[in-house]
């Protein structure tokens, strides 16, 4: 049985809320049922079978198609199954994701992999602000699991991040990893924001390049090899092919200690300085 | 001009002595008249035969608009995260559990049958903030208590050894200011002396910078309130709140009012112990003890009920000490204008913890000790001890013993045992809870056309029918009336209206300005034509129409 497939006739007028549609929650409904759905647009209540054209299939095999930038909470919470995005995706991707995977074939919008425990998360292209981190008012971020991003990200990543692995394969903004709690955050390309590690108490932020401004409270500890960096890759596996060839060179990196000013129990490790 | 009849409902109005007996209500430009008599032109009749019928509600003391309430909102941004209401056409949209909107704080009060509630603690310097909230609010009447007591102004007075008049024109002037209808002190000169490092204050103890004592404090104000006539006595957050052994701080500030009517709030907060194992033991028996005895003492319990809350008090020093319990992990605390000082602790109530669970049974114990219900007011300090929505579950606490045993069995087995509250037989009556939750409150805030039934009164009703559960009976009242318009039927809105502003207007004399003057163009950040509140801007939007209370001087 293939998968079920919602193809999007038209972009919306207002932000979409799409937290209904996740595997789990469409488990069991039938074509009617799935069409009935309330989905919150701006200040109205639209329906899913007045959205979407739905092809009916498992649902633990979902793909949105024709998806834009304005559709929101794509697989918030879910717990199981998979949701293909084809095009584009709005905010909160994978919002306090408990399990299962979203793969976006476009760019996403901020708080992708927000506040998630587990499941996967790829992103082909770019990903917004806060990717990985806490929404406003949260006390923590990503809390385990893992985010890919093969494009770029914007500012914050992985803020207030608690656990988990967050790899971005392209540039990434300002302030990366600032607040974070634990957790690794893994940039591989060529150009770093300021200030990458703002506020962090602990937690790993591994750069290919040295920051484009580095915080002043952070302590440079030196050249080392660390042979735990090779168990990065692993954890990622083949989704990253990126991160397999440069891990492929001696795990030498520079070492810096910080954020100073709240406890310096964090590092950013640079390989290339 | 149309004349409406609730027919054939049970009357419970303490204030006019009625238990019960079934009668019709006649309703007609807002408020209750006598019946025409037959014959008479009556335009509606609502069949209410059996039902249970009372004023609308008034909660004495719910932090609802202002400052601190509003860093509450934002700082809790998840609560709006978790409780949206959508709007549906003839509602606004909001949402919050502990920190809800204005809009929809005014929904959820007139959907359990209250048409009012008081904002006990505005920072002058907020005022026009706190109005504006307010503003926002529609169904309820409001009021605002005015914060002093921590104060530079007064507490330079009272170093300088200003004279008792002095001191009257100065509280005169500030609740006509700020547009307020009582007096509120919070730890009486503590949040002064926390800015000079102090990180408590006993009632005998000279301030840090002033040299000023909370007891010197609380009998200026509690003679300032008493001889501008003010209805309301001093709304007192008393010095210690939380510390363990506070209850005797609160017995000496009931001697420090020196007899004159006082009104102690939260008293939960303030009724603590030292005994046992953890030092920490209820101390409900000899207050309510005390309370009985005392007859110009009246209070209001700050309920706690568990689950997420988040504090929000204008006792900067408290709230400082207690930023470590936060939950979730974040607070703040600062300053405001040199008037008071603002904290706020989101906080979770466990029922496995034993001092939350000794914390509920200690405020259950008082309300159930404490004898006259005309001296009690049901209240959580919303959002202190709990949202106002749990009124509905504390009024079923109140009344219904079996259910309060089966309750206490689920807390804390050793604050459980430690607590008499098993012990305790009383029930609350229908009649007691509408004292509790209207003719008393109504009586000590100088209400005198409200929280009542009689002729005259304004048609402010809400209908209940009577069922076991009291929990879902007070939830979702079949009928409310507020000015004499249906606005909730069955527990939902089903129409919006805007109640009114209660104020008082004591006579001072206005060369208090003169001092005032100065001191504002020297200290603060507006000038004094700029802080006052007018009615004009009161009244402008139509949505905070003023209702002034007399004041009964009591010195020339
Ligand atoms: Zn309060």
């Amino acid at each position: 049985m293939s998968g079920l497939a919602l193809t999007l006739r038209d972009p919306p007028r207002q932000r979409l809320d799409l937290s209904p549609l996740t595997p789990d929650r469409l488990a069991g409904l039938d074509e009617a049922a799935i069409a009935a759905i309330e989905l919150i647009s701006g200040n109205q209540r639209l329906r899913v079978g007045d959205l979407f054209a739905i092809a009916i299939g498992d649902p633990a095999d979902l793909s949105i198609r024709n998806a834009c930038d304005k559709l929101d909470f794509i697989g918030r919470a879910m717990t199981d199954g998979t949701i293909t995005v084809e095009g584009d995706a709005g905010a909160y991707v994978g919002l306090g994701l408990r399990g299962g995977r979203i793969h976006v074939r476009g760019g996403v919008g901020p708080w992708a992999g927000a506040e998630m425990h587990r499941g996967v998360i790829e992103i082909d292209g770019d990903a917004g602000d806060f990717t990985a981190g806490a929404v406003p008012g949260e006390t923590k971020g990503m809390r385990g699991g893992l985010v890919i991003v093969r494009g770029n990200a914007g500012h914050r990543a992985g803020d207030r991040m608690r656990r988990g692995i967050l790899v971005i394969e392209g540039s990434v903004g300002s302030h990366a990893g600032s607040r974070m709690i634990a957790g690794t955050v893994a940039v591989l390309g060529a150009a770093v924001g300021p200030y990458p590690g703002f506020g962090m108490k602990r937690g790993s932020l591994i750069l290919s390049s040295a920051p484009e401004r580095p915080s002043p409270t952070f302590a440079d500890c030196g050249a080392h090899d660390l042979g735990f960096l090779k168990l990065l890759p692993q954890a990622v596996g083949d989704r990253s092919s990126r991160l397999a060839e440069l891990w492929a060179m001696p795990p030498r990196v520079r070492r810096f200690a910080g954020d100073l000013a709240a406890g310096g129990m964090g590092e950013i490790l640079i390989r290339r300085i | 001009m149309t004349l409406v009849k609730l027919a054939g409902g049970r009357i419970v109005d303490p204030a006019n002595g009625r238990n019960g007996d079934a009668a019709d209500l006649y309703l007609r430009d807002g408020v209750i008249v006598p019946d025409p008599g037959p014959g008479a032109a009556i335009d509606e009749t609502v069949d209410i035969t059996g039902k249970i019928v009372m004023a609308g509600a008034i909660d004495i003391h719910s932090h609802i608009g202002g400052g601190k309430i509003n860093i509450a909102r934002m700082m809790m941004i998840e609560d709006h995260r978790k409780h949206a209401d959508a709007g549906d056409g003839l509602r606004r949209s909001g949402g919050g559990l502990y920190t809800p909107t204005t809009f929809v704080t005014g929904y959820r009060y007139a959907a359990m049958g209250y048409t009012a509630a008081f904002e006990p603690a505005m920072v002058p310097a907020n005022a026009r903030h706190a109005h504006a909230e307010l503003a926002d609010t529609p169904m309820i009447d409001k009021g605002c208590y005015a914060m002093l007591g921590s104060d530079d102004f007064l507490l330079r007075m009272l170093a300088n050894g200003a004279e008792q008049q002095a001191i009257n024109d100065y509280v005169g002037w500030m609740l006509q200011a700020t547009q307020s209808v009582a007096l509120k002190v919070v730890n009486p000169g503590g949040i002064n002396a926390f800015k000079f490092n102090a990180r408590n204050l006993g009632l005998d103890t000279p301030s840090p910078h002033y040299g000023v004592t909370p007891r010197r404090i609380v009998a200026a104000l509690a003679r300032a309130v008493n001889e501008l006539g003010i209805c309301h006595p001093v709304h007192l957050h008393c010095n210690d709140l939380g510390v363990p052994g506070n209850w005797e701080t609160t017995v000496g500030t009931i001697d420090a009012a020196e007899g004159l009517p006082l009104h102690l709030t939260h008293l939960q907060f303030h009724s603590y112990g030292t005994e046992g194992d953890r030092k920490f033991s209820s101390a409900a028996a000899q207050l309510a003890e005390v309370i009985n005895r005392t007859p110009s003492v009246s209070v209001d319990i700050g309920q706690i009920i568990f689950g997420q809350t988040v504090t929000a008090s204008g006792d900067t020093m408290i709230q400082y000490r207690n930023h470590r319990h936060a939950h979730p992990k974040k607070w703040m605390c600062m300053d405001i204008e040199c008037d008071a000082g603002c904290g706020v602790v989101p906080f979770r109530y466990r029922d496995e913890n034993f001092v939350n669970a000794l914390q509920w049974a200690i405020g259950l114990e008082l309300l159930l000790l404490v004898e006259d219900p005309w001296r009690v007011f049901l209240t959580t300090d919303h959002p202190n001890g709990a949202p106002f929505t749990v009124y509905p579950h504390l009024i079923r606490l109140l009344m219904d013993r079996g259910f309060r045993r089966d309750m206490l069995k689920t807390i804390n087995k050793h604050a459980a045992a430690a607590s008499t509250l098993g012990g305790i037989e009383r029930e609350y009556s229908l009649y007691e809870i509408a004292i509790l939750t209207r003719a008393a409150p109504a009586r000590s805030l100088g209400l005198l056309d409200r929280g009542h039934l009689g002729v005259g009164a304004v048609a402010d009703i809400t209908v209940y029918t009577e069922r076991e559960n009291r929990e879902a009976m007070f939830a979702r009242p079949d009928y409310v009336f507020k000015d004499g318009r249906l606005i909730a039927r069955n527990g939902e809105v089903t129409d919006i209206v805007w109640g009114a502003t209660h104020v008082v207007r004591p006579e001072f004399d206005q060369g208090i300005e003169g001092p005032l003057e100065d001191y504002f163009n020297r200290f603060q950040t507006v000038r004094l034509g700029n802080f006052r509140v007018t009615d004009d801007e009161m009244e402008d939007e139509g949505r905070s129409r003023l209702v002034r209370h007399p004041c009964r001087r009591t010195t020339p």
